[in-house]
């Protein structure tokens, strides 16, 4: 089951295209669901993510507009394992790791989905799991020194593990990584 | 034409009749022939062909009769060229005897069998035979009839008609690879030239039959007629395509007789069916390079034509296929063969539509797609082409006084067609600004059609990446655009009301990312001009395109924060850039009216000076937050969005390290004073809360780079805030409150603020517990119990943490600056 996760589009505030590069690689009916970080900033984006596969789920971001009622948090449950999807600008502190294990704790969820880092990475805390697909455009953000690496994350849910690949687009060529995710007995 | 029209089943019937009788006679025919009794055979096939007279089928059944006989004549066909080839002087008894024959349908078809033999068997002169058989044909002028017997004739003669120029060395190559026992051919004469002459006798007696067929009959069966004559047209284009598969025709033979014999029967005939098809045959069946040599004069066959004939479409395929022809082969041939292709058409199209003033628009517009196609494809360098093109439509237009061309009517869907044509080839919206006539053209759409044109240019540039690098790419564009960016004059009332506006508008957004000067003094200037003339856009197209200016301003300050030491008006210029950025944050909200998205601008914006270390930053900081304060106080009304802009304040807030702590604190209590102000209690309990991690987590200029550690005044706002949550009155909703009062104080406690007391936090545990009991069973209910066992779990941990650290340990925290007034306001 591949779960596509990606985000912090910022389209068209803060960019102007997703690369031709990544929308090759996104290509329809090759996902089973869709998790959206959000700060799509615009329906062209969703529709976007629709053409991708037909379960899609979205999160608000702050800037997405608040008349689309997206809800802040939302868990999807996929195979054996709660994802729980949030944008992240709810958090207080922005990024702080302890907050977001509480979320996690909250959501009673194995893995947790955020953006807001503009920085793509996923690590395994507490047997909790923690992603942030990045932004898909390599929207640029204050909050982030330096430039912003285009990026999303795709998990391959399997029965008792999920494999996350996490894609960059660095000078212009797609780099994968590929990180292993195991249910541990407790959660 | 027929007699019996009567309906299908009728014809069936009499199909099946007649169909009958074929089969008898050929069976008898065969078996003469199987017994050596050819005269006989012949009386049989002469029987069995008298069928083909009959007045009595449609053409469709026609057909199919013809087609069964047929059949049957190629058996006596084969049968004879054995039993001739090797005498064939007794052939000449036959031809002699055939021709006694009454009836002249059999007699004429026997004739072709038996001459096509006599080529066959090598006897007799080819050239003659075929002269004469084609010139015997005339003896027919049923159309009907007339017409398949010199369908017959053709197919018969297929194979003998002199074409290669035959060469002994030819002939014994081809002879070489016959099957054993089929007959060899021998030197023969007659020549391609005889051939030619043979067919286009042949197309033109076939032409003139089937343009009778038009008139016999009755008018009110004129429909039918045409119905019945298009069934048939294949019939007389099979004479062009036997010419076009000759392989001795050479492109001079072309020119000099084959082309304007056909056009003379074409012109001539003054029929418009037969003058649509055949010009089509004409352009399909020849080769590309002899339409090159020929396009003066078969365009000038165009222009004598019928006004019923539909000549948009015979220009368009002849464009079309010389189009791709041209551009895939002539790049290697010196220039004028091709300037001369573009100006030919060009000339003739113009004099086409000045003598037919019945055309329709939408046809000259369409004859203009494949004109403007022609230029833009062939000649991708002459851009004066393509500007003659769209002038000369322009010209048109002006002169029929036409006006707001609808956008998806009969014209504008042509108008779409021709206009986006450049836009995809050049594959840079930027050139269409050396078409000065290609915004004229454009703007004769009606508000939509200019709109759509304008933002499948924009997609083309996004797609392109279509880099606005200079003053006049951005003028260029924009003045493309124009129809977006501005409200036009023919824009209907509540056009900014639909999806369509809107998708536009995001689509400029986008593209505003695509200005990228190669300097950060000129990209500031691109982008100071861009938001002027964004700004005249009125306030419902403001709120799109005006956040990614304001961005573009924040990244280029970014940019710009590390080059202090190359610029000497470093300081001043970041200045100016904030200057600008606050002023257009200000139009957002004094003419596009919105509260929400400017404020978050402002917040980017204080995050944005914090980081760059230019003198007295901390002003612009300040000035920043408290305007989204600001809005926050007066502007925002609902109060779910009063909570998110908070959360949104603090989160900045705690980004922020360079405030002076007397800047620092006017902007926290201004925070917690809006935070106990929300207008209900759970929202209260959870903006206080939020707003208690700016005194733990706070940076100011004061605290050298370490976190504020407030934990006295954490403790009091969280104590506010567990007071107010006491009093909210629904079970659950304040045991959600509670539990993440709990999260909050243990999360404080594991990072060791010592103001936080134990036994409050377990006051608060055993009063959540007391709540748990009470409340209804639900999922929810289920979840929070989990998550109260978790605190507690957490908490014995933090407990034995702290203590273990204790111990380590005495602690000897620095003295903090005290807040100069707690609980204010609260």
């Amino acid at each position: 089951m591949l779960v596509l996760l990606i985000g912090d589009f910022n389209m068209p505030h803060r960019s102007a295209n997703i690369s031709p590069k990544f929308r090759k690689l996104l290509v329809p009916n090759k996902m089973q669901h869709v998790l959206c970080t959000g700060n799509l900033c615009s329906r062209e984006t969703f529709d976007y993510l629709r053409t991708l596969s037909s379960d899609v789920h979205v999160v608000k971001g702050e800037f997405d507009d608040e008349t689309l009622k997206y809800p802040d948090t939302k868990v999807v449950t996929v195979g054996q394992f709660r994802i729980g999807v949030c944008h992240g600008h709810q958090i207080i502190p922005w990024g702080d790791s302890r907050m977001l294990e509480l979320l996690a704790r909250q959501l009673d969820v194995d893995i947790l989905v955020t953006g807001n880092s503009y920085e793509c990475n996923a690590v395994e805390k507490s047997g909790r799991f923690f992603v942030d697909p990045g932004s898909a455009t390599g929207s640029f953000s204050v909050n982030k020194t330096g430039p912003v690496t285009p990026s999303f994350a795709l998990l391959d849910v399997q029965a008792d593990n999920v494999v996350t690949y996490l894609y960059r687009l660095i000078d212009d060529a797609v780099k994968v990584d590929r990180i292993i995710y195991k249910k541990s007995k407790s959660t | 034409m027929y007699d019996n029209p009567g309906n299908a089943t009728d014809q069936e019937k009499f199909l099946d009749q007649s169909i009958r009788v074929v089969k008898a006679e050929s069976f008898e025919m065969k078996r003469c022939l199987d017994k050596g009794k050819t005269m006989d055979a012949l009386k049989h096939a002469l029987q069995m062909l008298n069928e083909m007279r009959t007045s009595e089928l449609s053409p469709k059944f026609y057909y199919r009769l013809y087609m069964d006989t047929m059949h049957e004549l190629q058996c006596l066909e084969v049968n004879l060229i054995q039993e001739f080839s090797q005498e064939p002087s007794k052939l000449s008894n036959l031809y002699e005897c055939v021709q006694y024959a009454s009836a002249i349908i059999p007699r004429l078809y026997l004739l072709v069998t038996i001459g096509g033999v006599f080529i066959k068997c090598g006897l007799g002169s080819r050239k003659e035979i075929l002269k004469d058989l084609v010139e015997m044909c005339r003896g027919v002028q049923h159309p009907l009839r007339g017409l398949f017997l010199r369908n017959y004739l053709m197919q018969c003669t297929r194979s003998v008609l002199p074409d290669f120029p035959e060469t002994e060395e030819m002939l014994l190559s081809h002879n070489s690879t016959l099957p054993k026992g089929t007959p060899q051919l021998k030197p023969r004469d007659g020549t391609v030239e005889d051939t030619i002459d043979f067919v286009l006798i042949n197309f033109g007696e076939m032409n003139k039959l089937w343009v009778r067929m038009q008139h016999q009959g009755p008018s009110k069966e004129k429909e039918k007629r045409e119905k019945d004559r298009l069934e048939l047209r294949i019939l007389v284009g099979t004479n062009l395509v036997r010419l076009a598969q000759l392989e001795a025709l050479t492109e001079e033979m072309y020119v000099r007789d084959v082309l304007p014999s056909i056009l003379e029967q074409i012109v001539s005939c003054r029929d418009t069916i037969s003058q649509e098809y055949l010009m089509e045959c004409v352009i399909q069946v020849f080769a590309d390079d002899f339409h090159l040599a020929t396009l003066n004069e078969f365009l000038n066959a165009c222009g004598q034509l019928q006004q019923e004939v539909n000549i948009k479409i015979l220009l368009i395929a002849l464009v079309d296929r010389l189009a791709l022809y041209t551009n895939s082969s002539i790049e290697g041939q010196p220039a004028p063969t091709k300037m001369q292709l573009f100006e030919i058409f060009s000339e003739q199209a113009t004099n086409l539509i000045k003598n037919r003033p019945d055309m329709p628009m939408d046809d000259i517009v369409a004859l203009h797609v494949s004109l403007v196609s022609l230029a833009v494809k062939c000649y991708p360098d002459r851009l004066d082409y393509a500007n003659m093109t769209f002038l000369g439509l322009r010209q048109v237009i002006e002169e029929k006084g036409i006006t707001d061309i609808e956008a998806f009517g009969k014209v504008g869907r042509e108008l779409t067609k021709l206009l986006n044509i450049p836009i995809d080839e050049y594959k840079n919206v930027l050139r269409l600004s050396e078409l000065p006539e290609y915004i004229k053209v454009m703007n004769y759409f009606d508000y939509r059609g200019q709109c759509n044109i304008a933002a499948y240019m924009v997609q083309n540039m996004l797609e392109q990446e279509t880099i606005l690098r200079h003053q006049e790419d951005v003028d260029a564009a924009f003045s493309l655009i124009s129809a977006l960016l501005k409200d036009q004059e023919k824009q209907p009332e509540s056009s900014h009301e639909t999806e369509e506006f809107a998708d536009e508008q995001n689509l400029v957004a986008r593209l505003l990312h695509l200005i990228r000067a190669d300097d950060v003094d000129s990209q500031f200037l691109l982008l100071n001009s861009a938001r002027k003339v964004l700004g005249e856009g009125g306030r419902h197209r403001l709120r799109y395109t005006l956040p990614p200016i304001i961005f573009e301003l924040y990244r280029l300050v970014l940019q710009f924060a590390d080059m202090k030491d190359e610029d000497e008006k470093w300081d001043a210029k970041i200045r100016k850039m904030f200057v600008c950025a606050m002023g257009t944050i200000g139009a957002l909200v004094s003419t596009a009216e919105l509260a929400e998205l400017p404020m978050k601008l402002y917040l980017n914006g204080a995050i944005t000076a914090d980081r760059v270390p230019f003198e007295d930053n901390h002003t612009v900081v300040y000035e920043f937050v408290s305007k989204a304060l600001s809005i926050l106080e007066d502007d925002v009304v609902d109060s779910r969005d009063r909570v998110r802009c908070l959360q949104l304040t603090v989160g900045t807030l705690l980004k922020t390290t360079h405030l002076p702590e007397e800047n620092w604190q006017p902007l926290a209590n201004q925070a917690v004073l809006a935070a106990a102000k929300m207008f209900k209690k759970p929202d209260q309990v959870r903006s206080l809360v939020t707003v208690a991690s700016l005194y733990w987590h706070g940076e100011t200029l004061e605290t050298n780079g370490e976190k504020m550690r407030n934990g006295k005044k954490v403790v009091d706002i969280l104590r506010k805030s567990a007071k107010i949550a006491r009093e909210c009155l629904e079970p659950l909703v304040q045991q959600q409150l509670f539990i993440q009062l709990l999260s909050a104080y243990i999360y404080y406690y594991e990072d060791k603020c010592t103001e936080i007391n134990v036994d409050h936090i377990e006051e608060l545990i055993s009063r959540t517990q007391d709540n748990a009991v009470q409340l209804d069973v639900s999922a929810e209910a289920d979840n929070l119990e989990k998550q109260l066992g978790e605190a507690i779990h957490r908490l014995q941990l933090a407990k034995i943490d702290v203590a273990a650290s204790q111990v380590a340990s005495p602690r000897t925290e620095p003295d903090l600056p005290q807040p100069p007034s707690e609980n204010e306001g609260l």
